[in-house]
């Protein structure tokens, strides 16, 4: 794997985590579920299943 | 039971669940996800999770050049490097109010040229060239119209034009040769918004909006301001001078780059951590709509929903598409927000194609028009979000009429765009 | 956070788990399904890609490359199956080939996933099946769906803009996972590009005569039932259309635009003395104005939508209540091979390519392309995997 496709996987795994302190903090059940699917895909390339 | 029929109840059970999620006041992208997951019950798939991470997987590349290039604009922001360029501006131009609206034109346009999203621009410019416009003495509805209208023509504006990336990618048609055909129409509306709002009223009172606007940090300068950029332009410069010689950086890359480099020259020290994930929260709402933008024309492909509404729009004469564009792709953004681009952008554009008409021309007309849509009611955040930035105290209808004739102006143009396509083509080969 | 709020927020992320799980599932699945080959007779030895070019060795795109040699020496065709494995037509003919076929005069060298990444993923937003199966005499086999473009797993980032190699013209930035848009390809390049790489350097190699890439397209497109022909193969395709539309079907000829560059019929014969070829059938499963998006429609292409489409003069293919049934298009690709090769023959009657075992458009019409699918665990030894 390039450089650039390990940065890649790097910035996902960034946002993956930033996603999911916001969705462990967040108050709403609404911004829960938009969460929740947001994040479906960066976890799934991050375990490259997608 | 015929496919016309399945298809037709299939759509009308994802309208009402849609409907029925608004109604309780509950958020668009859930209506989008909630009518996605309604429509695939109906047609009998079951909760297809394969799909529905498909669908949500569409639109990954572009949350990720979302989340950079705003991360971005959030840094040169709180680096004071905004502030810096606005009262430089001031300071220098506040005599001539010509070049004064022009320049501010130009600060709107480029957050959102950048990022694909007219509310990136509002949040990272919006309030400060608001304090601006409020010095020269033009009134705030006013003033939330014209940063409203440069807001949705900055999203439109090129490199990044989501509804057409999103429709191209829908039609297999390259987004190649969209900048000109973008940008010509954007700066033209552009300019018309802020001298048609912004023209009248009192010379600028310079020390009075030098007061309001955040002072920034001692040792904040243009290179400061510029580096950045910089890096981001060598990277594309780089990557179209020799392609074959330098490793493919792609989008989200850039803006990554270009996001630590406004951090590593940022006169006061950032907290990367806490402003990186007040720009994911800041965006959720965005990203979501994406997601569920995916989401939902994935089902609707499944279930032949996506087929029945393509094979409307492409059976219906010419005629009736032209004169209804000012009315079927504001409504279109107000209802389903990117979500339009694959779902009504794409069946238009084969419609268009078929007729022989210049699909990047028409696609571009339209893509200037779609953004209008976010002042429109039921979803209206991006009209909200202005009104709140800006201070605006009055009505929202105060605000709707004070964008009414730019409004009307850019979709003059684009709908012109459209039916002129053919004679416009020149203008993809600039 | 109070007892409630958690309460939520554990069914919210317990359900994403649960999506994550089951989707993540059946992506690890469907990426990993193993499709068997059972070797015909005509098959002399199976060899891959990197054989040619080394630095492809252990990555997705190291595909199995089959030689049929004849019985005596004569002209060499390639055929090329799964440059667009969404396409299924094409690769399902590779496969009759590589079970089926037997070499008399000449050499047939078959390729049954040009872009074998991208057989292992589905286009995002296309809700396409993971896969689909052929009833055959014996039970029945499954093969990958797969997409036009590269898995991003395989390959990723895509470029801010993608320039044609060596060309310098400018394409989509998505084009540069499509292998049919990265012809002759890059040592140095991308996936796509080397895996294009690799396939020219084993036609020049193997001193390839012929080569034909099998496609299908949507009713939309206007090259579709037609023959697509690099100027060196422009009197071999037109007899070649000629004489199938007088005897079995009608198809046309195309000229490939000498301006239109990293598709297999400009590249192929620019780059080698191989005369390229691509031959097209329709596939309503592409459309975009289809209906239900399912297995059965992939492989009738029967669609009331797409026909209702045609009725106002939107397609440039016909299209009626019986569809487009896979055997249909298997069959079309099956006559268009064994034409050209019997063309070819009459213009080089010193350098001749002679096939048999392969079945024609009326017999696979008529006996079903599995048929011509023969049962793995019947062939012990004789079984290799795409
Ligand atoms: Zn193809």
């Amino acid at each position: 794997m390039s450089v650039v496709t390990l940065l890649y996987y790097a910035l996902v795994a960034f946002i993956s985590a930033l996603l999911v302190v916001n969705l462990l903090k967040s108050r709403k059940w609404e911004r829960d579920v938009l969460y929740v699917l947001v994040l479906l895909p960066f976890l799934l390339r991050l375990l490259r299943l997608k | 039971m015929n496919m016309f029929a399945s298809a037709g109840i299939v759509l009308a059970t994802m309208v009402a669940v849609y409907v029925l999620i608004r109604v309780i006041r509950l958020s668009t992208e859930l209506a989008m996800f909630g009518a996605a997951v309604g429509g695939a019950l109906v047609a009998g798939f079951g909760f297809p999770s394969r799909h529905i991470a498909e669908g949500a997987a569409t639109y990954l590349d572009i949350n990720l050049i979302f989340v950079t290039a705003t991360l971005f604009m959030n840094l040169l922001k709180e680096s004071g490097g905004v502030a810096f360029v606005v009262r430089s501006i001031l300071r220098r131009f506040h005599h001539n109010r010509a070049l004064l609206l022009v320049l501010l034109t130009v600060l709107l346009l480029v957050p959102g040229a950048l990022t694909g999203a007219g509310s990136v621009t509002v949040l990272v410019t919006g309030a400060l060239v608001a304090v601006v416009l409020n010095a020269m003495g033009i009134p705030k509805h006013r003033a939330a119209a014209l940063i409203f209208i440069n807001a949705g023509l900055s999203a439109a504006a090129p490199p990044v034009s989501l509804w057409a990336m999103m429709t191209a990618a829908g039609v297999n048609m390259p987004y190649v040769g969209f900048f000109w055909p973008l940008m010509l129409p954007c700066l033209a509306g552009g300019l018309f918004t802020s001298f048609y709002l912004g023209w009248k009223g009192e010379n600028a009172n310079v020390m009075k909006a030098l007061e309001e606007l955040p002072v920034p940090p001692a040792g904040m300068s243009w290179w400061r301001v510029l580096l950045p950029f910089v890096v981001f332009g060598g990277f594309v410069f780089m990557g179209r001078q020799w392609p074959f010689s330098t490793p493919i950086v792609g989008l989200p890359l850039m803006f990554a780059a270009a996001a630590v480099i406004s951090f590593l020259v940022s006169p006061v020290r950032l907290q990367v951590f806490r402003i990186a994930r007040e720009t994911v929260d800041q965006l959720l709402p965005l990203l979501a709509t994406l997601t569920c933008a995916g989401i939902l024309v994935e089902v609707m492909t499944l279930t032949g929903a996506r087929g029945l509404l393509s094979l409307a729009v492409v059976t219906l004469p010419i005629w009736v598409v032209y004169a209804s564009l000012f009315l079927v792709l504001p409504a279109s953004e107000a209802v389903l927000m990117w979500g339009a681009a694959p779902v009504i952008g794409v069946p238009l554009v084969l419609l268009f194609n078929n007729r022989g008409l210049d699909p990047i021309i028409a696609l571009a007309g339209m893509s200037i028009i779609w953004p209008l849509g976010d002042a429109l009611p039921p979803t209206a955040i991006i009209g909200r979000l202005t009104v709140d930035v800006v201070g605006h105290k009055g009505t929202y209808g105060q605000f709707l009429r004070a964008c009414l004739v730019p409004a009307l102006f850019i979709i003059v143009v684009g709908t012109l765009m459209v039916v002129y396509s053919k004679k416009l083509g020149f203008l993809t080969g600039l | 956070m109070s007892g409630r709020l958690l309460a939520q927020k554990f069914v919210v992320i317990s359900l994403g788990i649960a999506l994550l799980a089951t989707s993540g599932a059946s992506f690890y699945k469907s990426r990993r399904l193993k499709e068997p080959v059972v070797l015909g007779p005509g098959v002399t030895t199976v060899r891959p890609l990197s054989t040619w070019f080394a630095p492809l060795r252990g990555t997705a795109n190291d595909c199995n490359v089959y030689f049929l040699d004849g019985r005596t020496p004569g002209a060499t065709m390639l055929v090329l199956g799964g440059s667009h494995p969404e396409e299924p037509a094409g690769r399902l003919v590779t496969w009759i080939l590589a079970e089926n076929a037997i070499v008399q005069k000449g050499r047939l060298i078959v390729v049954l996933s040009t872009n074998r990444s991208a057989t292992t993923v589905t286009r995002l937003g296309g809700a396409y099946p993971p896969d689909f199966s052929i009833p055959t005499d014996f039970g029945s086999r499954t093969f990958r769906m797969g997409d036009r473009f590269t898995n991003p797993l395989d390959q990723w980032p895509d470029p801010e803009v993608y320039f044609h190699y060596p060309s310098g013209q400018q394409l989509a930035y998505v084009d540069i996972r499509n292998v049919n848009r990265v012809w002759p390809g890059r040592a140095n390049g991308t996936l796509t590009e080397q895996t294009a790489y690799a396939l020219m350097e084993m036609i020049k190699r193997e001193k390839v005569d012929i080569e034909l890439d099998l496609h299908e397209a949507e009713l939309q497109y206007p090259v579709i039932s037609t023959i697509v022909t690099h100027q060196r193969g422009q009197d071999m395709a037109t007899l070649v259309s000629m004489t199938l539309t007088d005897s079995e079907f009608k198809i046309g000829t195309e000229f490939s635009p000498r301006t239109l560059h990293g598709l297999s019929h400009r590249e192929i014969g620019d780059f080698s003395p191989a005369v390229s070829l691509l031959a097209e059938t329709p596939e309503p499963f592409l459309d975009a104005t289809r209906g239900i998006t399912s297995r059965e429609q992939l492989l009738t292409g029967r669609d009331e939508f797409v026909v209702k489409a045609g009725q106002h003069g939107l397609l440039f293919e016909k299209i009626d209540e019986k569809g487009w049934p896979i055997a249909v298009r298997v069959g079309r690709h099956t006559s268009t091979l064994l034409q050209i090769a019997e063309t070819w023959g009459e213009d080089h009657p010193d350098k001749l390519l002679v096939i048999s075992g392969v079945p024609r458009y009326k017999e696979v019409i008529a006996n079903g392309v599995g048929h011509y699918l023969h049962d793995p665990a019947k062939a012990a030894g004789r079984v290799v995997y795409e």
